[in-house]
């Protein structure tokens, strides 16, 4: 236990003091920083600069034009504010009047009118520089609308009554439904699926990151030889048991110093803000979430960097760690991505068989809890399976680690694996 | 109770024997050699002495125990190829080496600045292993191996790639460790440091242990048949006297001669005074190495 202690400590010691790992940690801080704010700085920029000069030929649909500044008028932040152009003469004329005040910036596009006698009301062309301004011809459609519906109701010649039956909008709010005696409202669904969506990436960052640093620790202990030392001192089962913790407790550390600065900021009221406008709302989290979270976290962890420390004993230089590797990455992005795919429709037949599958289970049961609602039972049989393999690949790794330090040369195949640890007695 | 005893070990890689039955003592005070051409399966029986690997058969006992985790505290290991943490500091690493050893920090500190002292590379206590002369890797490799003053020491090839100076700075150290109590397993390809520091030396040969003993034993047991002469004008016909079966003439005059029974000598002796003075006349046994290429060069066939 003693020299565990020292091996945990020996490993945090030096990557918290390793340069790169300090300026990665405040890169990917600042990036955090920045990407929590940017929903507040998109809606700053969207809503700024004040609503878009729309022209039209002065005096020409006169009524339809006083029914869209009235309609825009009584906008708190109008989109759009019409400008009169004046025109005259043939078609052509009309529209190069329209096209120079563009050129002289008094407006920023125009609408033309064409009557069609059938609809009782003229087509309308929005005309625009810019490519696809959904924003604004949206806008326009909304008031259009607006201003025909309102034109037929004159002319019905509707009572009160009738005309707030009519325009009162339907009422529909989608609750999910759950064992337990309240469902989830919409609200809670988004924060769930924000949550999950979160814990996923954060997993997947962790696995890949530590797991990967793991790897190339003991690989380089390895090439440089001091292996050969360090495991005549200190059996190997307790060396990578720390080795594994330690980095463990590192990247904890420069987890909570990134999630922090993420937190922190999200909490800031004018993102709250715009989280909410997104549906998320950081005081909805069901704190069972929060407990099957860090649960999924420690578990999808330790067997990844398991399977890591493994790998990383086999090989002999960090020149072929890369491709060492690669399986064992592969794994982990095959059960990020089903899980991340599976974020619309977490029942689907492959996230339910996924749930129960060792390396995919952190990432995809987790989705299902959050997402789904599974049984009780599902949840401990997809817990019970995951357990059991981080213990049965505990051992198995520790079997490998303690053959694999030892051989040097080329990678050697599974027969050799085997042969060796035959050889070594373990 | 002696402190390390090797009895009839066997260890097999597959269908290949690494080593076939080898058995070893030292005493205290002791550097025992371990000789043997590359291959020969020195590295695995240090390895099982180590506790690295487990040998097949046969047994090994430290103090009379067998191998365990308190074993392991009292052996120090100077490995064949070097390697320390190369971005680490020189303090660091020897510390946590020492503490995996069971050592406490500050005991551990003590003892690494002492040696780094006795070494005359004090200044480097703060510098990373990457940043010194070969050399200087080596001596702090040294001070690993013997930080947490082991009671059985494994050196293996422990002054290669050493220069003279250095090497003399190590074999001084090698000695006063051994006189201080320390029993010594030693390997090595030179020869004449194995004549210079150990009393018992085992020569393998693919994985057999083929010759054992003191090597003041293992000397007699090869006849004297060398002479060495020097005269001060040249000796005529020395290659004619029967029994003389070859003869190297040095550059400053002197000659060494193979004879084939120490009588053959008086004779080279009578035949060179006839012709002069002799400067220097000397019957000896073969040396360590002339016995190591016998005894494994001639089993290459």
């Amino acid at each position: 236990m003693n020299s565990m202690w020292t091996v945990m400590s020996f490993t945090m010691r030096n990557k918290i003091r390793n340069k790169s790992f300090i300026i990665t940690t405040v890169i990917l801080g600042i990036v955090l920083v920045v990407g929590a704010n940017v929903p507040s700085f998109i809606n700053k920029f969207a809503s700024g600069g004040g609503p878009t000069k729309v022209g039209y030929v002065a005096g020409e649909q006169g009524s339809i034009v006083q029914g869209l500044e009235a309609y825009f008028g009584k906008q708190e932040k109008p989109d759009v504010s019409l400008v009169p152009v004046e025109a005259s003469g043939s078609a052509e004329d009309r529209t190069a009047a329209l096209k120079q005040a563009i050129a002289d910036k008094k407006i920023k596009g125009y609408l033309l009118f064409a009557d069609n006698p059938e609809a009782g009301f003229p087509d309308v062309t929005y005309y625009s520089k810019k490519m696809l301004d959904t924003g604004t011809s949206e806008a326009l459609q909304t008031a259009l609308r607006t201003v025909k519906t309102e034109q037929a109701v004159r002319d019905a010649k509707l009572t009160k009554e009738q005309l707030s039956k009519l325009f009162d909008p339907v009422k529909l709010e989608a609750v999910q439904i759950s064992d337990e005696a309240t469902g989830k409202t919409a609200e809670e669904q988004g924060t769930a699926i924000g949550l999950t969506y979160a814990i996923l990436i954060l997993l997947f960052m962790s696995v890949m990151i530590t797991g990967q640093l793991i790897a190339t620790e003991i690989t380089s202990e390895k090439s440089s030889r001091v292996m050969e030392i360090i495991v005549t001192s200190v059996s190997p089962l307790k060396q990578m048991f720390g080795k594994v913790i330690g980095t463990f407790l590192v990247g904890l550390i420069q987890l909570a110093v990134l999630v922090g600065a993420a937190v922190a900021n999200l909490m800031l009221p004018q993102n709250v803000e715009s989280l909410k406008s997104f549906g998320i709302r950081l005081d909805t989290i069901n704190p069972k979430m929060i407990v099957f979270a860090v649960f999924f976290y420690l578990a999808g962890f330790f067997l990844y960097a398991m399977l890591f420390a493994a790998v990383g004993s086999i090989v002999s230089r960090t020149e072929d760690l890369g491709q060492a590797v690669m399986p064992v990455t592969m794994l982990s992005l095959a059960g990020f991505y089903i899980a991340l795919f599976s974020l619309s429709h977490p029942d689907s037949p492959l996230v339910v068989v996924c749930s129960y599958i060792p390396f995919f289970s952190p990432f995809i049961m987790f989705l299902r809890i959050g997402l789904a609602n599974p049984a009780w039972w599902e949840i401990a049989l997809s817990v019970g399976i995951l357990l059991a393999s981080v213990l049965i690949l505990g051992w198995l790794s520790a079997k490998i680690y303690r053959a694999g330090v030892l051989m040097y040369g080329k990678r050697p195949s599974v027969k050799d694996l085997m042969k060796a640890m035959k050889a070594f007695n373990v | 109770m002696k402190p390390l005893v090797v009895e009839k070990v066997v260890k097999h890689y597959g269908d290949k024997t690494a080593v076939n039955g080898i058995g070893l003592e030292v005493a205290e005070g002791e550097i025992y050699g371990l000789l043997g051409a590359n291959g020969a399966g020195k590295t695995t029986t240090m390895r099982m002495v180590l506790g690295l690997i487990m040998p097949d058969q046969g047994s090994i006992r430290y103090f009379g125990k067998p191998y365990g985790q308190e074993q392991l505290r009292m052996l120090g290991y100077l490995p064949e190829e070097r390697g320390m943490y190369p971005k680490i500091r020189v303090s660091d690493q020897i510390i946590y080496l020492g503490q995996l050893r069971g050592m406490k920090r500050k005991d551990a500190d003590d003892n690494l600045k002492r040696w780094l002292e006795r070494f005359e590379i004090s200044e480097y206590y703060n510098k990373k292993v990457e940043e010194l002369s070969k050399g200087n890797q080596q001596k702090i490799q040294f001070i690993a191996a013997v930080i947490h003053r082991p009671r059985i020491l494994i050196l293996d090839e422990a002054f290669s790639g050493l220069d003279p100076v250095n090497v003399e700075l190590l074999k001084s150290t090698v000695k006063e460790l051994r006189d201080a109590g320390t029993s010594i397993l030693f390997s090595t390809h030179r020869m004449e440091h194995v004549e210079e520091l150990c009393r018992n030396i085992t020569i393998m040969h693919r994985s057999n242990p083929v010759l054992q003993g003191s090597i003041k034993e293992i000397k007699s047991r090869f006849p004297q048949e060398r002479v060495v002469l020097a005269a001060d004008r040249p000796v005529e016909g020395l290659e004619q006297i029967p029994g003389v079966l070859g003869m190297t003439r040095h550059e400053n005059g002197g000659y060494e001669l193979k004879v084939r029974t120490p009588d053959v000598a008086q004779q080279v002796l009578r035949h060179a005074l006839v012709q002069g003075p002799v400067r220097r006349f000397e019957l000896l046994e073969p040396t360590l190495n002339e016995i190591f290429i016998r005894t494994v060069g001639d089993r290459h066939e």
